[in-house]
């Protein structure tokens, strides 16, 4: 037996002969067909899920497959007209509510046919490329109940009578609405979008249409808004409570179109209440609104800030240009200041600081104080007050916030030199007559100066604080050398570095015999410390304390300046003195005298001295006379303060003649540097390179640098080339 | 018609070529003999102190040619002669320009001038013409720009044929303006490139964003402001 060969077991394929009762097939499918009516009749209890399963199970099984499906689609097809008919039979609002019911009774149905033909749904209908039962089971409903003709249109117009009502104020069934815009979705985008979406979009687009006229005619532009912002968050809201999400970004899009981009113009130019009017009275929410909503459309924003740009730009103009304004420089620069706030607070509690909006105001900024040539003088002249006085009991951060302010409007100038020229003028005057109200603040203002525009800028700033410091030195040397003039008048000299401070070319006047004496005493101490200086008085800038007594024994103290004290010096020894015998003796230049004797015969309360005739005028042909009646209520009288103030007409025509003249300099050596390095360049290259090297300091004008060119080929510093007439050529 | 001088040069001083009794080659005599003619010419104008032919002698010689003093034919020769000083021709001048002329007598000068205007139009010689008549206005020690009379005068004179209208509107332009009241080496060869590239009256191709002189520009305006 062992050698009998093993025989593998094998396992023969069922062969036995499955006879098909074909009527078995009919009857499996009855009882089927039977189920799903049952189903449909809310009578489903009754039935076996499993018996029913394993039917259809056996049918498909038995390759009655199609039969079952072709089945199936009848059956639920003639359900589904007999529940379209019952649909159609309701009557208005309960239109809706019964196709809800059907729905949801479908759904269900749809649900228990299918677990019942879950074997069909994986094997029949795959191989043969059928539709699953549940997508079926939607289709069927699209076809039967939602494209019914009679149901169609119908469902359309009551889904957007119920939206319009609701546009309109009154309540309606949310919930409702929700469950059938679902159902709409649940059988396929397509249907969503082409029976309700594409709809409803084109209905909204007409209904903002006409909300937006008639709000328009009787709305002002901030009221307007708010309604659009009402109606848009609705739509909003709407969309999150009964529409697809992807709704949203379509129907705002509508409002936004309808609502504000087709009357942004009109919105933006309202008379009375438009942008305009919302900048000028600091409507915060009115603009934040505008701000919010525009931003939505195309072009919404640069809308407004080419409007904002343009209202800007006219306002600076007019502040710039308007000869009373500018009549107090302090209160230009201030109004200047002002202006400057209110936008920036604009920008950051309406327009979220955006930059947009920052850069808008900068370039408009640049542009208006560039078209008044005096506005560098008239900063520089704000800075003084505020150093001199107006900073007075000013905390140290508040401080640092108004020169920060001014910092920013110096940063909008393009004639930044010119500034530099009249700031040292201005600082001159304050350090010379002692009248800075913070050293620190001084100081933190040439730091933020030199930071802006380099150490060119403030070097020679910072030698005049330099010489200030030594000069007390100095006075503190001389007296503890020379003791003995510890009871005499006391000088106090400021020895400045000639570069450093602004030159003012003067002819030293003759000073009182003790003050000479004085002055000489000084000139050799210092000469002998610093041999090879020269030293010349600069009587024009000087001040002086007497103490005077008048005819009815009136004791006063009066500051004056140097011009001013050698006059008074005369009458201590003349009781009357002619215009002539005072300006021989003197030796100051006519317009110094002039308006010397005029501070101090003309101006009442500073009237020490009396002139005949009493004219305003000083003639060549008037006497002078002590004024013995002379009272003051103060002790301390203050004739001849060396205040900075706007120049007079001559002296600002000077002073901008000076600043061309520097600037020839700069832009020769501008040239030189870039030619040196490039060696060879053509013509427009050098001016646009000359340019933007010197744009920090000033703007350079194309013909002034087509001089200096010329001017250095005559010097031999360049040549022209041969061939090419365009290019310069470097000439080591 | 190639200087005479350049082929005599071109022979050896000492050659071995026939020599003559006296010891000195054909040549060299013949040379000598045609210096001597010129040198003899030259004597004739100069001013024996100075030693050289001074504006006197350039008056006579003038009037000797026929041809007017101030006529352009005069520059041109002192171009030719490569004089440095104005109103003077110094003898070593003399030789070289003449013998580069193949001229050694009066008559054979007057006859050359008509050749030496030709020669001075050519364009290579042109503009060396041109900017030689500048610098021999420079009469001073390190004189780098000419006063504007004397500039309108140049001007005439030496673009007046070619270039009239251009001519009469810049002198006239130059006469009135105040920018400037002498012309450099710099602006006076810009002229000359003006009238060549410039069309005129329109001035339709003149773009003062260029590297033209400020000068120009300025005339440009002037013009363009008068003709509208």
């Amino acid at each position: 037996m062992s050698n009998q060969k093993k025989r593998n077991f094998q396992i023969e394929a069922f062969k036995h002969r499955v006879v098909v009762d074909p009527k078995y097939a009919e009857k499996t499918w009855s009882v089927l067909e039977h189920a799903i009516h049952e189903i449909y009749n809310h009578n489903a209890s009754g039935l076996s899920f499993e018996e029913l399963y394993r039917n259809a199970y056996n049918m498909v099984l038995h390759k009655f497959g199609e039969k079952l499906y072709s089945g199936l689609v009848t059956t639920m097809t003639a359900h589904l007209k007999e529940i379209s008919k019952s649909i159609e039979a309701a009557q208005g609002g309960l239109f809706l509510e019964e196709l809800n019911r059907k729905w949801n009774d479908h759904n269900k149905a749809l649900q228990m046919i299918r677990d019942i033909l879950m074997y069909m749904d994986r094997t029949y209908i795959p191989n043969a490329h059928k539709t699953p039962v549940h997508e079926l089971g939607l289709n069927l409903w699209r076809d039967n109940v939602i494209h019914s003709s009679k149901i169609q249109s119908r469902l359309l117009s009551m889904l957007l009578e119920l939206v319009h009502k609701e546009r309109t104020g009154e309540v309606i069934d949310r919930g409702l609405m929700r469950n059938i815009i679902k159902m709409l979705m649940d059988l396929g985008s397509s249907v969503y979008q082409e029976d309700f979406e594409k709809p409803f979009l084109e209905v909204s687009a007409e209904f903002y249409m006409g909300e937006s006229q008639k709000f328009i005619e009787c709305c002002d532009c901030g009221d307007y808004l708010k309604k659009a912002e009402i109606r848009l968050n609705e739509e909003i809201e709407r969309v999150t409570h009964y529409l697809d999400v992807k709704s949203e970004v379509k129907i705002t899009n509508v409002v936004e179109k309808e609502m504000i981009a087709s009357h942004m113009m009109r919105l933006v130019h309202m008379e009375n209440s438009g942008l305009v009017n919302m900048l000028l009275d600091d409507k915060y929410e009115d603009l934040g609104r505008m701000y919010n909503l525009f931003r939505r459309v195309p072009n919404g924003l640069s809308t407004i800030r080419d409007v904002m740009t343009s209202h800007l730009r006219e306002i600076g103009k007019q502040l710039v240009t308007d000869a009373e304004k500018l009549k107090d420089p302090v209160e230009f620069v201030q109004r200047l200041l002002d202006e400057k706030d209110k936008y920036d607070n604009i920008i950051s509690q309406a327009f979220c600081n955006d930059k947009m909006f920052q850069n808008a105001l900068n370039s408009s900024f640049e542009y208006f104080i560039n078209l008044n040539n005096r506005s560098p003088e008239f900063i520089s002249l704000f800075v003084d007050d505020k150093l001199r006085k107006g900073l007075k009991g000013v905390g140290e951060e508040e401080v640092e916030i108004i020169l920060d302010k001014v910092m920013m409007l110096f940063r909008y100038l393009q004639e930044k030199d010119v500034f530099e020229k009249y700031y040292k003028q201005h600082l001159a005057k304050r350090l010379l007559s002692g009248k800075t109200v913070s050293d620190e603040a001084e100081r933190s203002l040439i730091v933020k100066l030199k930071t802006e525009c380099g150490y060119q800028f403030t070097s020679k700033l910072e030698g005049m604080f330099t010489d200030m410091k030594t000069s007390q030195d100095t006075m503190q040397g001389f007296y503890a050398s020379h003791l003995e003039l510890t009871d005499g008048p006391t000088l106090v000299v400021q020895v400045l570095t000639t570069g450093s401070w602004p030159t003012q070319p003067s002819i030293t006047c003759n000073l009182p015999a003790e003050m000479s004496a004085l002055c000489e005493k000084f000139r050799s101490y210092y000469l002998g410390t610093h041999t090879g200086r020269r030293l010349s008085w600069q009587t024009n800038m000087g001040t002086a304390d007497i103490k005077a007594t008048f005819g009815k024994g009136q004791k006063h103290e009066l500051n004056v300046s140097t011009y001013q004290m050698c006059v008074l010096m005369l009458f201590n020894n003349a009781d009357r003195l002619s215009y002539k015998e005072i300006e021989q003796a003197t030796g100051i230049p006519t317009s110094d005298l002039k308006r010397c004797l005029q501070s101090m015969a003309c101006v009442k309360g500073k009237n020490v001295l009396r002139k005949e005739p009493m004219s305003k005028d000083i003639g060549e042909e008037d006497a002078l006379f002590v004024n013995d009646k002379f009272t003051s209520k103060f002790y301390k009288v203050k004739i001849g303060t060396v205040v900075a103030q706007k120049e007079t007409e001559p002296e600002k025509l000077e002073t901008r003649q000076r600043v061309e003249e520097d600037r020839k300099p700069q832009i020769e050596a501008a040239i030189v540097r870039i030619m040196k390095s490039r060696r060879v360049l053509d013509h427009n290259n050098i001016i646009a390179e000359v340019t933007k090297q010197l744009q920090s300091r000033f703007l350079a004008n194309p013909t002034e640098i087509k001089k200096r060119i010329e001017s250095l080929i005559e010097r031999d510093f360049l040549e022209r080339d041969n061939n090419d007439r365009k290019l310069y050529r470097y000439l080591a | 018609m190639p200087p005479r001088a350049s082929k005599r040069k071109s022979v050896p001083p000492n050659s071995s070529t026939v020599t003559s009794s006296d010891g000195r080659s054909v040549s060299n005599k013949a040379k000598t003999k045609g210096m001597e003619k010129i040198d003899r010419l030259f004597n004739t104008y100069a001013n024996s102190s100075l030693g050289m032919i001074d504006p006197e002698g350039i008056e006579a010689l003038c009037a000797d040619l026929g041809v007017d003093y101030t006529d352009v034919r005069i520059l041109m020769l002192a171009w030719k002669l490569k004089s440095e000083k104005q109103g003077y021709f110094t003898r070593e001048e003399w030789q070289t320009g003449l013998k580069a002329l193949g001229v050694d007598s009066l008559s054979k000068l007057k006859k050359a001038l008509p050749e030496l205007e030709k020669e001075v139009e050519k364009p290579s010689n042109y503009e060396d013409f041109y900017t030689y008549a500048f610098r021999y206005c420079l009469t001073e020690e390190k004189q780098k720009s000419v006063d504007i009379e004397s500039i309108c005068e140049l001007l005439n004179l030496v673009l007046g044929v070619q270039f009239r209208p251009q001519v009469d509107s810049l002198v006239e332009y130059l006469k009135i303006q105040n920018d400037y009241k002498v012309i450099n080496a710099d602006q006076w060869i810009n002229f000359l490139r003006f009238c060549k590239e410039i069309s005129f009256p329109d001035l339709r191709n003149y773009d003062a964003n260029q590297a033209w002189p400020l000068i120009l520009d300025n005339f440009v305006e002037w013009m363009r402001e008068k003709q509208s």
